[in-house]
Parts: structure tokens; sequence; C-alpha cells
């Protein structure tokens, strides 16, 4: 045993000293990491996530290159009383064989109903888009300023108790009544204070990474206030705000759908799902084609626009990632 | 203590540092006095909780003092300053944090991290030489020019604390708090950031506070060292002094319980353990007082007689 031990040894062939060099034992050898890049391929990991996209980049085209060569028109038909309330079947045959334009039939006022949700869908994504992205702008710097400055957050906190307090609803009916009841006038009643609530959210998150260990780093090395907002705080809250913007987004379509029931919502010349379901539900026994079709979009929007939004936020957070 | 030789670059004065307020109030650091001179290495030792990391980041202004003051080469850099002076104090006094891991921004490169000082204070006339600056300094910390595009998880701890290293050395302080720079690594890698310190203090002339728990580190590194319990000063010796002679009840028992490196001896050993109630200051007020030889100890006058006696005992 020993022999052989010793035949083994002397076998100096098979070794050879090897200079240690410092740097080599520094080396990486994973691959790069990049945060967006991880984020979609875990996002497209998911086969609903495609589908999901599909059918948005369906309704998005569908609702923005359509009015363009169809033009929906409410007031078309508004003398010809005899084509108000048709069904579908009679419709087409009222306006001579089968036509697209009256897949759905015609409403009360003869208007076709397939071009109205089109034009609708086209106003309700409009303004889901526009006011999601000026609250959650308003609202994401606010709350990082108000969760880092302590003098911002003693006026922000008796502000937000003041106007969190009046009833949303009774505020922007309010507002509806003062300043007209157009599109831009929505937006602009839905985000006077829409944004209170999600800098408030903002606060509480931006308290909490304001001190860690990095951000006093940061204060050490004599960072100003807005770098450290937008290197240190913000990147972590990627996965928070797409959690946010996957709530808030579809709530303004429900909004004002629900606002434009009770009829306080849009003006009666702007098409939106909200007005067609308010006007369809009164006879949405009679005549049911003026009912579920503008229902079932509505839903099918903000069904989508939350999927997506819940998997892209579950994909942003890095913790999804290995 | 007024030395000739030396130049104090940061004094404080009668420190006070106390959170939250009325009944709640605590008192981390009380009435805390010490120099620090240029170019030397000085240790803030004591148990958790007694108040070093808070003196450390008072230095730092990131918790401001209640009472007393700092003074940084003369210049008072307590309570509130020009903006001036402000960016000026930022500049040359610089920490290490303790948790590598919690220390640098997960979301950012290291070239930005290291880079982010030398952003604030534009040191740098444009990109090349600010590229030039940061690739340095990575170099002289033992990491590879190829880490700045990586981000800090991909490293390791001890990796992480160079880049915390870098990032301070690259805006060329003149005083750099240390704030348990090794209690979060790993010993085989605590030589090396050990090291590192001391390179860059010879090579450039850095004053360092080194806050520590570990005593046997601090003989290693510091050339004075001051022994704080419940914010207060206890002790304040040259490091070999200390050692030898360790007057005050808490500095020995801090002594005795350095492991050991023999299981034989290390078994036998009895431990010093220290309480409050040793001492008796009813009577008599305790002060810190100098004993000589740079030698400061806390207690009554009566302790101070005996303490005096211990030290010079076979001498005189």
């Amino acid at each position: 045993m020993n022999e052989q031990n010793k035949t083994l040894c002397n076998e100096e062939e098979l070794f050879r000293f090897v200079d240690n060099d410092q740097f080599t034992s520094e080396k990486i050898t994973a691959p790069r990491y990049s945060y967006w890049k991880s984020v979609f391929r875990v996002f497209f990991r998911k086969k609903i996530n495609i589908m999901v996209i599909a059918f948005l980049v369906l309704i998005l085209l569908v609702s923005f290159i359509m009015p363009i060569y169809w033009p929906y028109d409410q007031m078309e038909n508004v003398t010809n009383s005899a084509v108000y309330n048709l069904s579908p079947k009679v419709a087409m045959q009222r306006f001579g064989g089968f036509s697209f334009k009256w897949l759905l039939g015609s409403g009360g006022l003869g208007n076709s109903i397939l071009y109205g949700i089109v034009s609708s869908s086209r106003i309700s994504l409009l303004l889901a888009v526009i006011c999601a992205a000026i609250n959650m702008t308003i609202g994401i710097l606010m709350g990082a300023l108000w969760g880092y400055s302590k003098k911002v957050d003693a006026v922000m906190l008796v502000i937000y108790n003041i106007v969190a307090n009046v009833p949303y609803i009774l505020l922007i009916s309010v507002l509806v009544y003062i300043i007209g009841s157009g599109f831009w006038s929505f937006v602009f009643a839905l985000t006077i204070t829409g944004w209170l609530p999600i800098a408030y959210f903002f606060r509480t998150q931006v308290m909490i990474i304001r001190d860690r260990e990095y951000s006093l780093a940061s204060r050490c090395l004599g960072t100003p206030v807005s770098r450290v907002i937008t290197k240190n705080i913000l990147p972590f809250l990627t996965s928070v705000i797409v959690t946010l913007l996957a709530s808030e987004l579809p709530s303004y379509i429900s909004m004002e759908v629900f606002l434009s029931f009770i009829g306080i919502g849009l003006s009666a010349n702007v098409p939106s799902l909200g007005r067609m379901i308010s006007q369809g539900q009164g006879a949405f026994l009679t005549y049911p084609w003026e009912f579920w079709p503008p229902v079932a979009v509505a839903s099918a929007i903000t069904i989508i626009l939350y999927v997506l939004g819940q998997n892209l936020a579950d994909a942003s957070d890095p913790r999804t990632h290995m | 203590m007024e030395s000739n030789e030396k130049k104090v670059v940061l004094s404080i004065r009668n420190l006070d540092v106390v959170f939250g307020r009325g009944k709640k109030a605590f008192k981390a650091v009380d009435n805390v006095s010490f120099d620090i001179y240029e170019g030397e290495t000085l240790s803030l030792v004591g148990e958790s909780g007694s108040g070093k990391t808070t003196i450390g980041r008072a230095i730092v202004r990131i918790n401001p003092c209640s009472a007393g003051e700092i003074y940084y080469k003369g210049k008072k850099i307590s309570g509130k300053l020009s903006r001036k002076d402000d960016r000026d104090v930022i500049r040359k006094i610089q920490m290490i944090f303790q948790d590598p891991a919690a220390s640098l921004n997960e979301r950012a490169t290291i070239e930005y991290i290291i880079s982010e000082g030398l952003y604030n204070f534009h040191l740098y006339k444009d990109e090349k030489e600010r590229i030039a600056k940061i690739e340095k300094v990575v170099r002289d910390v033992g990491l590879l020019q190829e880490h700045l595009t990586r981000y800090p998880h991909e490293f390791s701890g001890g990796q992480r604390q160079r880049v915390g290293l870098a990032r301070s050395i690259v805006m060329e302080p003149e005083f750099i708090v240390a704030d348990e720079p090794i209690s979060a690594l790993d010993v085989s890698i605590r030589a090396q950031v050990l090291n590192l310190l001391k390179k860059f203090q010879v090579e450039r002339g850095l004053t360092y506070l080194f806050i520590a728990h570990d005593l046997s580190i601090v003989r290693f590194i510091s050339d004075r060292i001051v022994v704080i319990y419940k914010g207060r000063i206890m002790e304040i010796a040259p490091t070999e002094e200390l050692f030898q002679y360790p007057l005050h009840p808490y500095t020995k028992s801090l002594i005795s319980a350095i492991p050991i490196p023999d299981p034989m001896i290390e078994k036998e050993k009895t431990l010093f353990v220290y309480s409050p109630s040793m001492h008796d200051y009813s009577v008599e007020k305790p002060e810190l007082v100098d004993l000589g030889n740079g030698h400061l100890v806390f207690g009554s006058p009566a302790e101070i007689e005996n303490y005096k006696k211990i030290r010079f005992a076979g001498q005189n």
C-alpha cells in the first residue's frame, strides 16, 4: 500500500505548480444580469400573457383604427324613428342585407351599436391611460417627496386628512356639475385629487426605504434628494408601481362606467361605454342587444388590463427572476 | 493630553446624543469627549448598544447632536452649517458601513455606486477622467474592471465591502469613520479588508475612527483605543498601554473575553464579569481623569487613586 502511494506521488508529470493570481479569484463567471431583460423573460414564460397581450393589441387596433374609416355618428338616423331599437336581424334586413355596421343591431336613436362600442372603448381606454398617467406621475413624485421629507410630511398629512374625508364620488359629481362634463373636464375631475391616495401609499413605501443603510450611505456621499429618489428609491418600487398601475388602469374604466351609469359622467355627445350601458339598462329585457355587448366589452377590457398588470407586476419582482 | 508633535484632526467635546423626546428619551451617548490625531487609527470599542455607532454617525451627521460640539480641524461641524462648509465636510469625512449587503444600492451598477460621490461633487473634468478615476480605485481595492457593469448582489461579502471602501476612497477623504467594517465578513476575508484599510492609510495619510467590538482586531489596527460603556467613555489609552494595564473593570472584562486559541487554556480561563454595581458613586462623582502616558480612566477620586497605584506599581 505504502509502496503504491509512493509511486503515485512520484509521478510528477501528473501535477504541476500553478501561480496564485489574486485577480483570477475575483472573476465572476455568471452571465451579466439585466433587470428589464429578466422581467420580460419571466413575463413571457407564461402562455396566458401572450394571449392577453394579443387580445389587448386587437382591442387597441380595432378601437383606434376602425373609427377613422367608419366614423360613429349617434345622430345619423335620429330623424327616422322607424329604425330605433332594431334587433341585429331586423336592422340588417332594413339596411340592405348583411353589414358589419348592424351586426349588433341599432340603439335607441337608430345608432349602430357596434360602431358605438368601438368608439366608446377608444374613449374609455384613452381616459384610463391619461388619468392613470397623470395620477401615477404626480402621485409617485409627490409620494416620494412626502415620504422623504419630514417637513413635507407634516403639511401633506393635514391636506390628505381633509381631502380623503370628502367622499370621492361627491367631489367628482360636484366638480362635473361646476366645470361641465366634457372629456377633459372629466379627466380633470378624476385627477385633481386622484393622485392623493396614490401619493399616500407611496409615502409609506418610501419611508421603508429611506432609512435603509444604502440611503444613509448616499447621504454621507452628499447625494441630492432628487437623485436619491430616482436612483435609490424608485428602482426598488418598480414592482410596486406596476402592481398599482395594474389596479389603477381598470379602475378608471369602471369609474367612468359607474359615473356615466348614475348620470354624472361624460356628456351625451361623447360616446362612452358607461353611457351606452346606462342607455341600454332601461330596456335590457326588451332590447338586450343594446345592453349586453357594452357590458361584455367593458368587463373584457378591465379583466385584460388587470391580468396583464398583475402578471407584469409579478415579473417585475426580482425575486421571481431566479 | 496636549501634544506638540501630533495635530488634532477631529475633536469631540461633551457630546450627547438623545433619541426620542420627553419620557421616552434615551441617552445613547453621554458627555463624550475625545480627540483624534492626524494619521492615527482610533478605535471605539464596547458592547452592542453602547453608542459606538451613534458617535460615528454623529460625526458624519446622520444623527444630530443633542448637546456638545464636534470640531474638524478647529471648525465646528455639528449643528447648522453653511452650504459650502457642509459640502466640504461631506467630502472630507467619509464613512464605511457595517453591512456590505445593506449598504450598496442593489439596483445600481458598481460603476454608479463608486461614481456617486464624484457626480455629487463633480470631481472630474470629463467622462474620461471619471472613468480613469473609478478604474484606478477599483484596481486599488483588488477588484476587476469588468466588475463595473455588474450589480452588488453578484459579489461576495468581501468584494462588496471593498466596493464600499472604493466608494469612500475615490472621494479622496481625509478622515474615515469605519463602522464595524469587518464584523459582517467571513473570518478569512477580514484580513484582506483590514490590510486594504492600512494600505490606504499609509499611502494617503488617512485618519480612521474604527468602530469595533472585537478587541483582537482592534489591537492589530489601532493606535489608540476608546472603551465605551452605555454611552460613557470608560477608558482611553494607547493600544499596548491598554492591553498591558487595563485599569477600568469594564476594560478588564472585555480583555478577559478575548478567546485564546488554545482549548486547554481557554477551558481553564475565568471570565471577569463587569457590573456597574462595582462602583460606589453615591458620595463622589466620577469623571474622566488623565493618569499620564495618554491613559485616561473614568472613576471617582478614590478609584483614580487606586488605579494610579496599580498602574505605576513597581515603577517608582
